[in-house]
């Protein structure tokens, strides 16, 4: 089963050093302590979009996507549309007020804008949750990945990865992050489009015949009812406007205005390349059903091109597959490597470079040990349930933080533990009931996030007097234009 | 290594910044700054409630009798309709919000700087 051991070991090798040469040339023109952070804010809009879209395209959406429409069919499409979709609601609501905010970290902005040192601690939290329950599904898909195609054990995978981003972000911390990530993006589209070429090609000159029909159901599992999709899409939706490895790329553009052109770019980007897993799920559903009952639907990416090409040619495509699925790994991981690490650094180890260094090590080496105690589960499945913790945490702080002058510091710690604590149990609850949880605990989001909402404004009215005394002043701050001048004043009093 | 307090740089035009902020922090600068940002929810809403109305109607549009077996390059329909049609729909949303959102922004500009 497996393709040529030789050749998933040379495609890491590869993505691997790539990675470091970028990193270590970066590293060069990285000085200050902002560099560190957020490359100073100086990344033209391409470079910028690009990296935005190398760091959010993960596992889920390289390997799961495609796994999941193998399993469950159009169903599963909204996994894709939601992904992309999230990025709208940033766009709309979030991009350009959190850009002008001037504030570097999502706790940054919770402490500015509600003037409290509590609230900041809380976001924290959240924002060190959601990464580590991010990092994991990232570190099975790479498991997966080295286990399908090295026959290597599964932990040589997870291990590898981590060792690879702690090595770059160590090193080179954000702005040599912008250029790994933009080149990883270019990489991870690469290595889907040309085995797809191939293979269509292929498939039409043999005229190969379909072996079953798309909407053929291969496992004979329950397709989702209208309550799982409509969850499954609050979560995405709302849980991308909160993703910490998202958020702190929006410090990198100049303005307010060149923040929403950015997200412009990262939308095209994101539509073109979902279209090609959506096009391998499909692919797998007709010409290699047989995936998905031998429960290797998330490898369905990495073995069509052998399944269906074979010999030389169908072993050289499967390298660029798995080139990019680590460039998947890698890129996700250290986005959130570094934005965890800038979290933990400023809250707890005094923001030196140093600190930074050692937090991106803890923020790698706990997910590594999560991975090791948890199974892998569907990734584009885990990786929702992440976007539901986030949709119902950091999300609703966000929203009413920009758009709402009644927020108090009470309401948004109240309303973030409430939708963390539904959520989480939910997430814990769906763990110990295994395959027998019902809908409404296995896509908690429906319910979460308006919970997490309604106890954030009610929490707020009721502390009316906790409105704090700078509101008018930040508020005015995120919403109004910037001077052509007045570009990066920061509203963090420290 | 020092420790260091991490700020943005600061610019050469806080002087005229502050005396900019005064006059926003005023009680006419403020009528703006609340019309601004009224007018910025309002967009964004209608842009996100027009987005989510298209996208209840895709499983719809999906599920016309026939689509499934249609194919165009033996694509079946309604995989090409999920699978496709919803990213043009996100691309001109986000292009309709930004032109907007820009206008709003210069029409606030215009009538803080006329002061």
């Amino acid at each position: 089963m497996p393709v040529n051991p030789a050749v998933g070991i040379a495609a890491f090798a590869a993505v691997s050093v790539a990675t470091a040469v970028i990193g270590f040339y970066g590293l060069r023109i990285s000085r200050t302590t902002g560099d560190f952070y957020v490359a100073s804010r100086t990344v033209p809009p391409w470079w910028n979009a690009s990296a935005i879209g190398g760091e959010y395209l993960s596992a889920a959406s390289f390997l799961g996507v495609a796994g999941l429409i193998l399993l469950s069919g159009t169903d599963a499409l909204w996994f894709p549309v939601g992904y992309t979709a999230g990025y709208l609601m940033l766009l709309l609501f979030v991009a350009a007020p959190l850009r002008r905010s001037g504030a570097y970290t999502i706790p940054d902005f919770t402490e500015s804008r509600l003037d409290s040192r509590a609230a900041r601690r809380v976001t924290s939290l959240a924002v060190v949750i959601v990464g580590w329950l991010y990092i994991v599904p990232q570190l099975h898909g790479a498991a997966l990945t080295i286990r399908t195609t090295t026959g290597l054990p599964s932990w040589v995978g997870s291990t590898a990865v981590v060792v690879v981003v702690c090595l770059t972000v160590v090193a080179g911390g954000m702005r040599s992050i912008t250029f790994v990530q933009a080149f990883q993006y270019w990489l991870k589209l690469t290595a889907l489009a040309v085995p797809l070429v191939f293979i269509v090609l292929v498939l039409a000159e043999n005229n190969s015949p379909a072996v079953a029909a798309a909407s053929a159901n291969p496992t004979g599992l329950a397709p989702a009812g209208p309550y799982q999709n409509i969850s499954l899409l609050v979560a995405l939706l709302f849980g991308t406007l909160g993703l910490p490895h998202v958020l702190v790329r929006f410090y990198t553009n100049p303005d307010g205005q060149s923040a929403r052109r950015t997200t412009l770019i990262v939308l095209g980007l994101l539509s073109v390349f979902y279209l090609f897993p959506t096009a391998y799920g499909l692919a797998g559903r007709m010409f290699a059903p047989g995936l998905a009952q031998a429960g290797q639907a998330d490898a369905l990416v990495l073995l069509l091109p052998g399944r269906l090409i074979g010999g030389p040619g169908g072993e050289l495509l499967s390298a660029l597959v798995v080139a990019g699925a680590f460039a998947a790994f890698l890129s996700t991981t250290s986005g959130l490597v570094v934005s965890l690490a800038g979290v933990i650094s400023q809250d707890v180890l005094g923001g030196s470079v140093r600190g930074f260094r050692l937090a991106a090590l803890i923020s790698a080496a706990v997910p590594l040990g999560l991975a090791f105690m948890t199974d892998s589960l569907a990734l584009a499945g885990s990786v929702g349930l992440v976007f539901a913790f986030t949709a119902s945490t950091i999300c609703p702080v966000l929203l009413l933080g920009i758009w709402w002058r009644g927020l108090t510091d009470a309401g948004a710690i109240a309303g973030m533990v409430t939708g963390g604590l539904l959520c989480g149990g939910a997430m814990v609850a769906g763990t110990a009931l295994g395959a027998g949880t019902p809908v409404w605990l296995a896509q908690p989001a429906a319910w979460t996030v308006p919970a997490a909402f309604a106890v954030m404004v009610l929490a707020s009215r009721a502390t009316k007097s906790r409105v704090p005394r700078t509101t008018t002043r930040v508020m005015t701050r995120l919403h109004t234009p910037e001077r052509p001048l007045a570009t990066g004043i920061d509203v963090t009093r420290r | 290594m020092t420790r260091v307090r991490v700020t943005a740089p600061r610019s050469a035009a806080r002087p005229a910044v502050e005396s900019r902020e005064a006059a926003e922090e005023s009680a006419v600068g403020q009528v703006f700054v609340r019309s601004l940002i009224r007018s910025q929810l309002r967009l964004a809403l209608v842009v996100a409630g027009g987005f989510l109305l298209v996208l209840g109607a895709f499983p719809l549009l999906a599920a016309i009798p026939g689509l499934a077996e249609s194919r165009i390059a033996g694509i079946p329909l309604d995989w090409l309709l999920l699978g496709t049609g919803i990213y043009p729909v996100t691309g001109i949303s986000a292009w309709l919000y930004i032109r907007s959102a820009a206008r709003n922004e210069a029409r606030y500009r215009d009538l803080a700087e006329d002061r």
